[in-house]
């Protein structure tokens, strides 16, 4: 136990465990992580399999460096914990004793002879000192008077409030690697999904693009309503950067798109010998629409693609999933002969591929509109770790700023009355800013010179 | 007066004080000294006009890109010479520090970087990118500072000037650490949270801002615990320097990831 407590409480054991932690970090950011084995094998050849074995692959959840930041986190906590006492009393506990050998030891220091009575010569030391706001115990013993006085004494304690932020931040960071879960949300309007696990759904009741005016999208915003036994009980717009928060639960927008599987498709029934004929049908893909014309008795669209492309093997497919080039391929019947059967682009309305070489078909299509529902991926985030790394944040800012900006100052002076006169020294240290310190010290002490 | 003209306005100015920098220092001159600090100042009111004008025009913080941040950056430099530069006689760091600046602007100038203030993507329309990539550059310009400092300490001569530089380096880490922290990793975390949901994804560029950070913590403790001071500890605060330098610029070009817009 004592050999752990002195390993541990080495800042030594420090400084080796975050250059290992460093040089941990950068491997990772070198080999990129969480690949599949293919790519790897392809990338490193018969290194692979090593890389993989040492789990470099996927370093930072890996075993041997959870077990570093282990180390780390107990190194801090134990090294913390064991200077805290002495420190804890250096800022807030009652005087000890100080000699005036052990003073002039000190660097910063001051010694001069005042005029008696001891009390007098002590209230006027006192004095001085609160009026540059330290904070001052005496104690008095016979032809003996100690003084203590300090300020900022919190700025003592930077440091350990610092690495208690860090333990705070190490533990939530584990919290979010055990209990933290998400799970993606892909909703139509009007559609409701439950949420895994969290005991209520979640309903889009209208998704929304915005646009900047020269083009660019400006913000996707999802309008959602939490349901809670079948009983709305909050709607509200989620976009990204503002997600929604409820009942531990974030819900982000995270992706959208729309559903082309079944759009509603508005089509134009032309003839070309007859210019004043003009029939609209509205149908979806696999469904089949009335006209009742003797030319065209009925309709179908067979299948429809947001972005035709012709690819390997002349296939058909969509290059995307955006209506760059949208397109249905139409057939139509009269009777039970078929009249014409095509692809028909709403972007090109003159140009039908016509399937089946049977030339100029006395019909031609119009596809006026197409119209998909949009879908909303909303991902839902439970991160049970999250309040415990803001927690740790800040006390890490505060601990900063108090170390560095909260330097701590100390003043030590023993007044002792002898032949008739009254013998003061004097002895001060800083935690930061020594120099400014110095100055300070040396104006106090000089002004208590003079009224001596 | 419009944001570019402003601009090169300032890099004019820059330009001039490294000019009297360098003079001040090959003629051993302390006035030019003060005329090199005095163009730098003149710069940067000229420069914090063009920052204000261009989030004006654009209506959004002046970090969304590369030359936005590069300019940004600058900025924060010629700041931190200004607090740590006016006594000429500290450390003359004003030359080389100025050298940087103008390095980064001329940087920012090249035809290299897109100038246009494209409207912002969804992701970064948060006022948390104005606080976390304001308060890491500020931090990182004092790095810059302790990195000068620690060069000039390795070549330096004179025990007493040594010793100035040392402490200098010190105070700039000082001052650069804290604001590092909360900007580069606290208010990284932060809009992370808000906008992806995750506050940290060992995504490469966060990963190299825990590793400058680290770079940073190793230099405190081996100096306050172990008594380093003088030449270990200024390899340690210019390998920290080259650590930021890279999150800020190599992870982008080198290394793949969520960040690949800023
Ligand atoms: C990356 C993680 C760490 C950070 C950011 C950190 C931060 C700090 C800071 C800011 C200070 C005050 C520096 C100053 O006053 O100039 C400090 C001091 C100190 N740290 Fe750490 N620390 C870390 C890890 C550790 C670890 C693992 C140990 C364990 C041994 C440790 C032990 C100490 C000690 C002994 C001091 C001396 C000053 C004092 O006790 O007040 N630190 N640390």
């Amino acid at each position: 136990m004592r050999r752990f407590v002195k390993l541990f409480s080495s800042v030594r054991l420090a400084i080796v465990l975050i250059i290992l932690v460093t040089l941990a970090s950068v491997l990772g950011t070198l080999i990129p992580q969480g690949r599949s084995a293919a790519e790897y094998a392809a990338r490193y050849g018969s290194l692979s399999g090593l890389f993989q074995a040492l789990q470099l692959t996927r370093l930072y959840r890996s075993g041997w460096f959870l077990g570093l930041l282990l180390l780390f986190a107990l190194n801090i906590a134990v090294c913390s914990a064991t200077r805290l006492g002495a420190k804890w009393r250096r800022a807030f506990g009652p005087a000890e004793a100080a000699d005036a050998q052990g003073l002039m030891a000190s660097r910063v220091k001051a010694r001069f002879r005042a005029a008696p009575p001891l009390a007098t010569a002590g209230d006027r030391v006192a004095g001085l000192l609160r009026a540059r706001r330290y904070r001052v115990t005496r104690t008095a013993s016979a032809g003996k008077l100690e003084l203590l006085a300090r300020k900022r004494r919190l700025g003592w304690l930077g440091s350990d409030v610092v690495h208690l932020g860090l333990l705070v931040i190490l533990a939530g960071g584990l919290a979010s690697g055990l209990a933290g879960r998400r799970s993606d949300l892909a909703l139509r309007e009007g559609e409701t999904a439950e949420v895994p696990r969290a005991g209520f759904s979640l309903r889009l009741d209208k998704f929304d693009t915005e646009y900047y005016p020269q083009g660019g999208v400006k913000d996707w915003k999802s309008t959602v309503t939490v349901i809670e036994n079948g009983v709305p009980v909050l709607t509200r717009v989620v976009e990204v950067n503002h997600p929604l928060a409820h009942r531990g639960f974030l819900f982000y927008q995270s992706r959208y798109g729309r559903d082309w599987s079944a759009p509603r498709l508005e089509l134009e029934v032309r003839k070309r010998a007859d210019a004043s004929f003009a029939r609209a049908v509205t149908l979806r893909p696999g469904e089949r629409a009335e006209v009742g014309d003797p030319d065209v008795s009925r309709v179908v669209v067979r299948a429809f693609v947001p972005d035709f492309v012709i690819g390997e093997g002349g296939r058909v497919q969509s290059r995307s999933q955006e209506p760059r080039n949208p397109a249905a391929l139409v057939e139509a019947w009269k009777g039970e002969e078929r009249a014409f059967s095509g692809w028909v682009f709403a972007g090109y309305p003159d140009f039908a591929q016509a399937h089946g070489g049977q030339g100029q078909s006395p019909l031609a299509f119009v596809l006026k509109r197409y119209e998909a529902g949009q879908y909303s991926v909303l991902e839902a985030a439970h991160d049970p770790g999250a309040n415990f790394i803001w927690l740790g944040s800040a006390l890490v800012t505060a601990g900063l700023f108090l170390a560095f900006y909260w330097p701590s100052r100390e003043v030590r002076v023993v007044l002792e009355e002898a032949q008739g006169r009254v013998e003061v020294i004097a002895a001060g240290r800083a935690a930061k800013g020594r120099e400014a310190f110095e100055a300070e010290f040396a104006r106090i002490f000089d002004d208590a010179r003079r009224l001596s | 007066m419009t944001e570019p003209s402003l601009f090169t306005a300032a890099f004019a100015l820059y330009a001039a004080a490294l000019i009297a920098y360098f003079a001040a220092l090959f003629a051993r001159r302390e006035s030019w000294d003060r005329a090199g600090l005095g163009l730098a100042a003149a710069g940067l009111a000229v420069h914090t006009a063009a920052l204000v004008l261009r989030t004006v025009s654009s209506g959004h913080a002046p970090f969304t890109n590369m030359y936005e941040s590069l300019s940004f950056l600058s900025w924060a430099v010629v700041v931190a010479l200004i607090v740590f530069g006016r006594k000429p006689r500290v450390a003359r760091l004003g030359p080389y520090l100025m050298l940087i600046v103008v390095a980064l602007v001329a940087l920012a100038s090249s035809p290299l970087m897109p100038k246009e203030a494209a409207p912002l993507v969804p992701a970064l329309q948060s006022y948390w990118l104005w606080l976390h990539v304001s308060v890491t550059l500020l931090g990182e310009a004092f790095f810059a500072v302790a990195f000068v400092a620690s060069a000039l300490f390795l070549a330096a001569g004179a025990e007493e000037k040594r010793r100035r530089l040392d402490a200098l380096a010190y105070r700039a880490v000082a001052v650069g650490f804290p604001l590092f922290t909360l900007g580069g990793l606290v208010f990284g975390m932060v809009w992370a949270y808000r906008a992806w949901g995750r506050y940290w994804a060992w995504d490469p560029k966060e990963v190299w801002s825990l590793i400058t950070w680290f770079v940073f913590a190793l230099y405190l403790h081996t100096r306050i615990v172990m008594g380093w001071k003088g030449k270990r500890s200024a390899w340690i605060a210019i390998a920290g320097f080259l650590a930021a330098l890279f999150t800020y610029f190599g992870v982008n070009y080198l290394l793949a990831g969520l960040h690949s817009y800023a």
